[in-house]
């Protein structure tokens, strides 16, 4: 028996339903085994479609704000729990809720608030803010969809952020402040790079849950574009394009795979500071003044 | 020059220091010495500005500065830890504080120099600390507060992770360093060597109060009470009645030893005292010699330099613990019973026994 073995059950099944997965979809996305017979017209159609590009737009850019506005909501509040706060748990456990509340019901819950004749707007029109409603619902750019976005996953994020942030010393930041650090740079200079690593996985994690949103985008999401999963529903079953709605599915999937590489090309150079500040011959220098 | 006055602070019910004075001469190093519990580093972590005193001042250079954040107090502290940024490599560790107090960078890049020079980190300086060993994290933390030219450094236990063999020659690199620069110190130990070996003063602590405050050599010959005495290197502490000899500065006292004369300029505060004498200053009986005593030997080491001894009084109640160290190898036995001289100088008078 070798021990590689081993392995088999648990990574046995993700490679084999990873990648008979992956094996269908690609297969339907150029059409092998239908009766018009393989082709890459399928490709070359849908990538030739502006509505593609309108949802991958649109889809990038409510998970790009989505993601960004979790993580720099969850910095502020992780660096606040870490002080002693009376009641702490029941804090925590009142942020974690909107964990538990499904993104349909979310979603619902948001539009009845923002609908014309929902809470917000009869409130300012009984304040006489406004003498009639906005029509906020359903936005084209995709802001409810941000809000949810931010508010349904800003808890994940303070779950990586604060264990990060929580396991660095406080002598590390007393250090830093005794240095003459404001809390800013402490936060820019000392925080910041050391939750790196935390920041990466959230930032990863929430990015592609919201690159993929479905329930968000079909509620709230704009009524003129598409969200890239809504799209992809929409081609299959109600175009009944299976194989283009297949290749929108490779989109998204090899999206999620780059962005996940781009997250961590651009966050890693803020992790470590070891470019030199002085050169050797700098050194002898001063070593013979 | 740091001055402390009437510093108070307790956590919860628990008083960490109690009215707490003392100052720091300008250049001069100063040792908080004391077991574990005994509030050093509380006192320590308020001159940091890390922990805010209930009540008491603290002025450095004439300035009150109990009020100021640690980031505006002119204090540069080594932690016990090291507190090391693990991300930033040696060098700009080293230059964090400057480039907060936003330096010029050509002038951080002449501190730099010179403080890898110093504490010989030069070829190091662009590792991250996780690639150093603990003597050379250790140094790193020490140039960083070096470079900030602190009006008072602090240090909170900085060679306890050390082994002894480092321990001893980091210790002489810090002496130097704050000589050098005549850095102005407050070091926090609970080792008494260490104090004893890098002070100019030493302010021994015991439950949030300054037991005694002197120079190395007076808290080590001249221990104030038995609490003192115990903690600074060993002792051997007896309850005594003590009668005034005609002669100048001559007491005798009777104890578990016996009758022995005592010449001390100080008087006894009480005609009933504790008496303490170091384990050195006694030395093997030959003949008929004043203040002979003698002790059955229960257990022996040696320790190279020295030669332990444990033994126990003759008295009729089982006798009390003695011990005594000799630079030169005994041949005796354990069960037997030695003869023992202390001179009549090396007994020193404590604090009055309350019964």
């Amino acid at each position: 028996m070798k021990l590689w073995l081993l392995l088999l059950p648990g990574l046995g099944s993700i490679v084999f339903l990873m990648g008979s997965a992956l094996y269908t979809i690609m297969i339907q996305s150029v059409g092998l085994h239908t009766e018009l017979g393989a082709s890459l017209d399928y490709w070359s159609d849908t990538l030739s479609d502006p509505i593609l590009f309108r949802s991958i737009e649109y889809s990038l850019r409510t998970s790009v704000l989505g993601s960004l506005g979790a993580v720099i909501l969850a910095y502020p509040i992780a660096m606040w729990l870490r002080k002693p706060i009376p009641g702490k748990t029941a804090i925590i456990g009142l942020l974690r809720a909107p964990m538990f509340v499904p993104g349909l019901v979310a979603a619902f819950l948001l539009i009845n608030v923002i609908s014309f004749h929902g809470i917000l707007n009869e409130s300012l029109l009984a304040l006489g803010v406004i003498d009639k409603p906005l029509r906020i619902t359903n936005d084209k750019f995709g802001w409810s969809v941000v809000m949810l976005q931010v508010w349904k996953n800003t808890p994940f994020a303070l779950i990586l952020l604060s264990s990060s942030i929580n396991s660095i010393r406080s002598d590390v930041l007393d250090a830093s402040a005794d240095l003459g650090a404001s809390a800013w740079a402490n936060f820019s200079q000392v925080v910041f790079p050391l939750t790196i690593p935390a920041l990466q996985a959230a930032l990863i994690l929430i990015f592609i849950g919201a690159l993929g949103d479905f329930a968000f985008a079909s509620i709230a999401g704009s009524r003129n574009v598409y969200s890239l999963s809504v799209l992809m529903h929409y081609t299959a079953t109600a175009y009944y394009e299976w194989e283009k709605a297949a290749v929108i599915g490779l989109v998204i999937m090899v999206l999620s795979g780059l962005s996940a590489i781009l997250i961590t090309l651009m966050t890693r150079p803020f992790a470590n500071r070891t470019r030199p500040v002085i050169s050797a011959s700098f050194l002898e220098r001063s070593h013979e003044k | 020059m740091l001055q402390i006055k009437n510093l108070k602070k307790h956590f919860e019910d628990y008083l960490a220091t109690d009215d707490i004075s003392f100052e720091a001469k300008e250049g001069e190093f100063v040792t908080l010495l004391g077991p574990s519990g005994c509030g050093k580093t509380t006192l320590l972590k308020m001159i940091g500005g890390f922990h805010k005193p209930d009540s008491g001042e603290i002025w450095i250079n004439n300035e009150r500065v109990d009020h100021l954040r640690p980031e505006n107090r002119s204090t540069a502290m080594c932690f016990q830890s090291y507190a090391l940024f693990p991300h930033l490599s040696v060098s700009h560790n080293i230059c964090f504080g400057l480039a907060q107090k936003k330096l010029a960078a050509n002038l951080q890049k002449d501190y730099l120099a010179e403080a890898l020079l110093q504490v010989g980190l030069v070829p190091h300086k662009d590792k991250l600390p996780s690639q150093l060993s603990g003597g050379q994290q250790q140094r790193v933390a020490l140039a960083r507060a070096m470079v900030m030219r602190p009006d008072v450094i602090l240090f909170d236990e900085p060679l306890s992770n050390l082994d002894a063999k480092l321990r001893e020659s980091v210790r002489f690199e810090i002496k130097s360093l704050q000589k050098k620069h005549k850095l102005t110190t407050v070091y926090v130990t609970h080792d008494q060597a260490e104090a004893l070996a890098m002070s100019d003063k030493i302010i021994v602590l015991n439950a949030g109060r300054i037991e005694q405050e002197g120079s190395p050599e007076s808290i080590y010959y001249r221990p104030k009470n038995r609490f003192v005495a115990d903690f600074i290197g060993a002792a051997n502490i007896h309850k005594a009645k003590v009668t005034k000899l005609e002669q100048a500065h001559h007491y005798q006292v009777s104890c578990e030893l016996g009758d022995l004369i005592v010449e001390s300029e100080e008087p006894p505060v009480s005609d009933y005292v504790y008496i303490c004498w170091r384990p050195e200053s006694a030395y093997r009986a030959q003949g008929e010699v004043e203040n002979t005593f003698n002790i059955k030997v229960e257990n022996l080491a040696f320790l190279g330099n020295v030669t332990d001894l444990f033994g126990r009084t003759l008295a009729m109640n089982d006798g009390e613990s003695v011990r005594i160290q000799l630079d030169k190898l005994l041949h005796t036995q354990v069960g037997k019973s030695e003869s023992f001289v202390i001179p009549k100088n090396a007994i020193r008078f404590l604090e009055e026994v309350d019964e």
